[in-house]
């Protein structure tokens, strides 16, 4: 079996074939137009273009759809590759939901495993004042590093859990379209290798924000992050837009919209930001890289391109911030909705009880998902925009903590009553309360003008936004992983370990979350490579070091988990079909999963979390006839 | 229900005590750089009601969390808990109530950003530029332009903000405000300083390499010495 057998590897190579012909044309054109051949900034842009679809044609993400402009029929194949080993299904194109969810949750650990070496590194030059190691360049663009890889990641969590979920929990044979779900999939690979590259070509050196005019001027390596957020963009988009045509189309008998599993309609609220947010940040990235590459001074006021272009001046950087928050507003809902509900799914699981208030926290989903839309602008309050835009977006930003509430309220009623068991994944979920509590209700603070002047761009908000996304992504995604891990390889994990490895992380993010607001409100800025060490009257270095050892217990954690699931995939005890007591469909069937997940249609009989309700089913694969 | 009324009395004594211990944990870790500002007084009373208000809602879900973890714990059996899927009244209850916090403290915040951005007809106006990575001062009145701000206590300040290159952002944490600086307009920020002595100016918006050490020096002195700085500058400029 030679490597090429394998997708991934196939793809890569077609990903590097795709730059050089990229840059191969660029060359070309330009020597047609009487150009110097050679220079760098097009053909690293024309390349990275080239690059991905290089990828996705050698990958074979895209023959299907070649083969039907040829008129030949193509279908889909069921179970692993006939003339190869079976797992190497995982690295190449598959259209089974269940393979393509832990493609994505593989490959978003992976990149939080790269995104967190990479925050390990910076944070231990903070662990000091003065600059011991990193230089200031290095430094700028690795938190910007840390920042764009953790989102992919999160993208990435997201898509595994609800790719490999929301079918089996409603039941359905597969997505909508399987061949737009494995294409949603592989743009994320060249996506990110072209992210991981640009470090090597400069870096970039803006910060995740990547705000004009200093976008617009640093090295080439923004090329690359551009067009690479840009490819982990299309994913998005036909990634959400086949969840929601799975959610709304292939629901079983029944299964009226209020009887979903209760994921499925934050999955539901998530695709939809996704769907119609994720064009702003594509158009505000694609702009910037035109006006780097073309000199079309779309944020440039007033010609500071000069020489490279007459086409300047009368661009405006503040607009660049309305686009890019626009989606980036809402995305940090992206990032936590789907947790928020994976938390409110396990909830009643482990509390043995049924979930308190449904409806309302169902709905609570969609109002955040819709209110996030308009409050983009309390990202902007000292951006220099209108004074009067500020008093509308800080109603709007203060207006989400009600949905918020709700939840909260509603999960305390969930356990209210109950019989209340403390296994490794109800233990994540308590922890993602725990914290992303603290990550809510350091939100108002910042929502209210005065109080952000001080704070806007200070290490609280650091502080802020790392608890609402461990609280609302990275605990709930471990619980998830713990959870289901039983269900997609039919082995439990070591349940001591498991507790270790929470009983490590959630204090060690206790201290980190509190020490980095901490720090900012002493004074320190977000994004600086040194920091005053008198700030704080003297205390601030003690909260650093804090800070950092906290998160290296985090990432000790973090190892811990990986290792346990890495020993027990194999060869833990088996766990049985349904070791949490589940209602759930997917615990209905057998552990692992066979490749057709049900083996007849799904029957709604009940409610999804009648817990404590004897005799009371939710969904039976006989019909209601037969019985 | 009799037994969940004891049960919210003790919750209810146990959120109190610790809405008071989440507000000392946050009030010492949370240690603010000093005042230099008349408007640092208000926002600073706002930043604490905040902070009251993070302590009890922490209080309240926490100490509900823990204690239903404790008391309704399963003790080694299989069974269920109760059957009841939710309480419309208290979720309309849970809903209500926090639109009037959200309205009161979006109130609170309007009337006292309308106060802070208030032109003054007798404020004292500085331009700054921010280059990378440096500020320049000019006053317009004498037309000199210095590399630190120097500033007369007791005066309503108004520093028109601009930028050379990329953005940047005016900030010295004694003062509390900022306002990022805008290549190709004019933004500004209004304070006035109260408190003789020196501070540093720290840029806060990411600019490039040396964004973190874009810092610069500012004195607010007495009116005398200011008199006195302002003709020195004079007779500077007229060498
Ligand atoms: C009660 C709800 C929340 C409110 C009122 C709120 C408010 C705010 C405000 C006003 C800012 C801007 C701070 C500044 O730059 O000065 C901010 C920043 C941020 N918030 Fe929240 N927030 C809330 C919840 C969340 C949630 C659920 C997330 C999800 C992950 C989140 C993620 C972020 C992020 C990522 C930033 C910083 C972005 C950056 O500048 O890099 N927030 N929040
Ligand atoms: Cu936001
Ligand atoms: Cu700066």
């Amino acid at each position: 079996m030679s490597l090429f057998t394998l997708g991934l590897a196939r793809g890569l190579f077609g990903q590097v074939l795709g730059m050089v012909v990229g840059m191969l044309l660029t060359c070309g054109v330009r020597i047609l137009l009487g150009w110097e051949a050679w220079a760098a900034e097009p053909a690293w842009t024309v390349g990275s273009v080239c690059s991905i679809i290089g990828f996705l044609l050698a990958v074979g993400a895209l023959d299907d759809w070649l083969q039907w402009t040829k008129g030949v029929a193509t279908p889909i194949h069921h179970g692993p590759p006939v003339d190869k080993p079976a797992w190497t299904r995982y690295f190449s194109v598959d259209y089974n939901h269940k393979v393509i969810g832990v493609q994505y949750t593989v490959w978003g650990i992976l990149l939080l495993m790269v995104g967190g070496t990479v925050a390990m590194i910076f944070r231990t030059e903070l662990a000091r004042s003065g600059l011991q190691f990193l230089g200031l360049d290095l430094y700028n663009s690795f938190i910007g590093m840390h920042g764009m890889i953790m989102i992919f990641a999160i993208l990435l969590g997201v898509g595994g859990m609800a790719n490999y979920l929301v079918p089996l929990m409603i039941g359905a044979e597969d997505m909508a379209f399987p061949r737009l779900n494995a294409l949603g999939f592989w743009f994320n690979v060249p996506g990110s290798v072209l992210l991981l590259v640009s470090i090597f070509i400069g870096g970039w050196d803006a910060g995740w924000t990547a705000y004009p005019p200093l976008s617009a001027r640093g090295p080439i390596g923004y090329q690359l992050f551009f067009l690479g957020v840009f490819a982990i963009g299309l994913s998005s988009i036909v990634g959400s837009l086949n969840l929601l045509v799975t959610l709304l189309r292939m629901r079983p008998a029944g299964m009226s919209l209020f009887r979903m599993p209760i994921f499925c309609w934050a999955v539901f609220a998530t695709s939809l930001i996704q769907l119609t947010a994720t064009q702003l940040i594509g158009t505000s990235f694609l702009m910037v890289s035109v006006q780097r590459a073309l000199g079309m001074g779309f944020f440039d006021p007033r010609g500071i391109l000069g020489e490279v272009s007459p086409m300047v001046g009368g661009g405006d950087p503040v607009l660049f911030q309305h686009l890019f928050w626009f989606y980036s507003h809402p995305a940090v809902y992206i990032f936590v909705l789907p947790g928020l509900g994976i938390v409110s799914e396990l909830l009643p699981v482990f509390s043995r009880k049924p979930l308190f208030g449904y409806k309302w926290i169902a709905l609570s989903s969609m109002a955040i998902a819709i209110v996030g839309f308009i409050v983009w602008g309390h990202h902007m309050f000292v951006s220099g925009y209108n004074d009067i835009l500020r008093i509308p977006f800080m109603y709007a930003t203060l207006l989400v903590a009600i949905p918020t509430g709700v939840k909260f309220f509603s999960w305390l009623g969930t356990m209210w009553g109950g019989k209340i068991h403390f296994d490794t994944p109800m233990l994540f979920v308590l922890g993602a309360i725990s914290v992303f509590l603290i990550g809510g209700l350091t939100g108002p603070i910042l929502a209210t003008v005065p109080t952000d002047l001080p704070l806007h761009d200070s290490y609280f908000v650091v502080g802020h936004f790392h608890a609402t996304m461990f609280g609302g992504f990275v605990f709930p995604f471990f619980a998830a992983l713990y959870y289901w891990f039983p269900k997609v390889t039919g082995r439990m994990y070591n349940e001591t370990l498991g507790k270790i490895h929470f009983y490590i992380m959630t204090p060690a993010f206790w201290v980190q979350t509190l020490g980095q607001m901490g720090v900012g409100v002493m004074g320190m800025r977000r994004r600086i490579a040194d920091y005053d060490p008198t700030l704080g009257q003297g205390q601030i270095e003690n909260w650093q070091l804090a800070v950092t050892i906290a998160g290296f217990a985090i990432a000790f954690g973090v190892m811990l988990m990986l290792w346990n699931f890495f020993q027990n995939a194999e060869v833990g005890v088996a766990a049985g079909d349904n070791p949490w007591r589940s209602r759930s469909p997917e615990w209905q069937i057998p552990s692992p999963i066979p490749e057709h997940s049900f083996p007849a249609p799904l029957h709604v009989v009940g409610e999804p979390y009648d817990y404590g309700l004897a005799d009371s089913g939710y969904v039976t694969t006989a019909s209601p006839g037969d019985d | 229900m009799a037994n969940n009324r004891r049960h919210f009395i003790i919750a209810s004594v146990l959120i109190v005590i610790s809405t008071v211990l989440v507000y000392w944990i946050l009030d010492s870790v949370l240690l603010k750089p000093a005042a230099a500002v008349v408007e640092a007084g208000p926002i600073d009373e706002m930043f604490d009601q905040h902070i009251w208000l993070i302590a009890f809602l922490f209080a309240l879900v926490a100490v509900f969390m823990c204690y239903a973890l404790i008391v309704f714990r399963a003790r080694g059996d299989e069974g269920d808990g109760e059957h009841i899927h939710g309480n419309g009244t208290l979720e309309i209850v849970w809903t209500v109530v926090p639109c009037f916090v959200v309205v009161y403290f979006a109130w609170y915040a309007t009337t006292m950003l309308i106060d802070l951005t208030r032109p003054n007809p007798n404020e004292y106006v500085v331009v700054a530029e921010g280059r990378q990575w440096s500020w320049l001062f000019t006053y317009p009145e004498s037309g000199a332009v210095t590399p630190e701000l120097v500033l007369p206590v007791d005066t309503p300040v108004r520093v028109d903000l601009t930028s050379d290159d990329v953005l940047h952002n005016f900030w010295v944490p004694e003062f509390r405000v900022k306002q990022d600086t805008v290549p190709g307009k004019i933004t500004n920020v209004r304070f006035t300083p109260n408190v003789i002595g020196e501070y540093v100016l720290r840029c806060a918006e990411l600019c490039g390499t040396n964004h973190s050490g874009m810092l610069a020096t500012v004195r607010v002195v007495s009116a005398e010495e200011f008199k006195l700085w302002q003709s020195e500058q004079l007779a500077q400029l007229q060498q």
